[in-house]
């Protein structure tokens, strides 16, 4: 028997949750949680033999996402560009960097290094901003 | 240069960021959009939290889930350093749980209105309370200065060591000053805090 709201427009906010999860295989969190929003994600070169076996099962997000990245972009960046929420990216990008295609530079954390960052961080992001 | 980390050189570049906060509509984005060097980009992640509040009548509770977004921007440094600007996304009591968003900032620029200063005490009292340094950016893009620096600290409860620098957001030099008045601030503070370096 048809519900009476089946074949209604649905509105409902969870319905666009559905799409995103279906690239990552109806994953839902990424299985590695180092991945921070300014993590700088980079294309290993297209002549290591390992990274091209593990290319044919490349899904089209996994194929933009390694030729976006020959150039070091943030996850965030990443995110934008595909047009996909931060945490349904960071699983796209788990999975190339499991399968040895990107490699991934942590930003510095400033908790760790005792709250302040470093001062030559410090005067580097001076000397570039007053060239603004 | 002689970064930490610095034996990574060869691959990518080191990634920092600066967090804009304040309330709705104070120019946080209008700022990233003025000093980046690409137009603001836009991104959005799912929040999951827990349903209190007003709309938890039955006393209930659970999960929900709520798409936030946020506009950022890009400043290459150098070819070792890129700095992002993250605009925090106007529903405050999401972002405050994005430890991701948080976690591993240099520090904050909170813009205010004077004609709404207090759409902006939340992000001032959570970068306090989380130890966060920040400067106050005073937005005068409506060209209308009506208020003194001192009638807007004392409105702000604002720490004699935070600055507060007028400007209009709109404008790349003074989006840059705001910037540069953190990084002052983060260096003073840096100093004051620790005046005999140990390594």
């Amino acid at each position: 028997m048809r519900h009476w709201t089946e074949g209604f427009e649905d509105e409902d906010a969870d319905e666009s949750l559905v799409r995103p999860y279906t690239i990552t295989g109806g994953r839902t969190a990424p299985e590695r949680d180092d991945l921070a929003l300014i993590t700088l994600v980079t294309t290993v070169s297209e002549a290591f033999p390992e990274a091209a076996r593990g290319r044919r099962r490349m899904q089209p997000e996994h194929r933009t996402i390694f030729t976006l990245c020959k150039r070091p972009l943030a996850v965030a960046e990443v995110a934008a560009a595909l047009n996909l929420p931060v945490s349904v990216t960071k699983i796209l990008i788990g999975d190339l960097i499991e399968s040895g295609q990107v490699l991934a530079r942590p930003p510095l954390s400033f908790a760790q290094a005792g709250g302040f960052p470093d001062m030559a961080i410090l005067e580097a992001v001076r000397d570039g901003l007053r060239e603004l | 240069m002689g970064y930490a980390n610095s034996d990574h050189a060869d691959a990518a570049p080191l990634a920092v960021k600066i967090l804009v906060a304040g309330g709705f509509g104070v120019g946080k984005t209008t700022l990233v959009g003025a000093v980046s060097e690409v137009a603001p980009l836009r991104t959005e992640e799912y929040l999951t939290h827990a349903s209190v509040g007003v709309d938890d009548l039955e006393g209930v509770g659970g999960k929900s889930t709520t798409t936030v977004a946020l506009d950022f921007g890009r400043i290459t440094i150098n070819r070792q350093l890129v700095l992002y600007l993250f605009g925090t996304p106007g529903q405050e009591r999401f972002w405050f749980m994005w430890n991701d968003l948080v976690n591993g900032a240099m520090g904050a620029v909170v813009l205010v209105d004077t004609r709404r200063l207090e759409v902006s005490f939340a992000s001032i009292d959570f970068f306090e309370s989380r130890g966060i340094p920040f400067v106050v950016g005073v937005n005068c893009f409506h060209g209308v200065r009506d208020r003194t620096r001192e009638e807007i600290r004392k409105a702000l409860d604002l720490d004699p060591q935070v600055p507060l620098v007028l400007g209009d957001a709109r404008d790349r030099a003074a989006g840059r000053d705001v910037l540069l008045a953190l990084i002052d601030h983060l260096m003073a503070t840096r100093s004051r805090t620790a005046p005999h370096p140990v390594a």
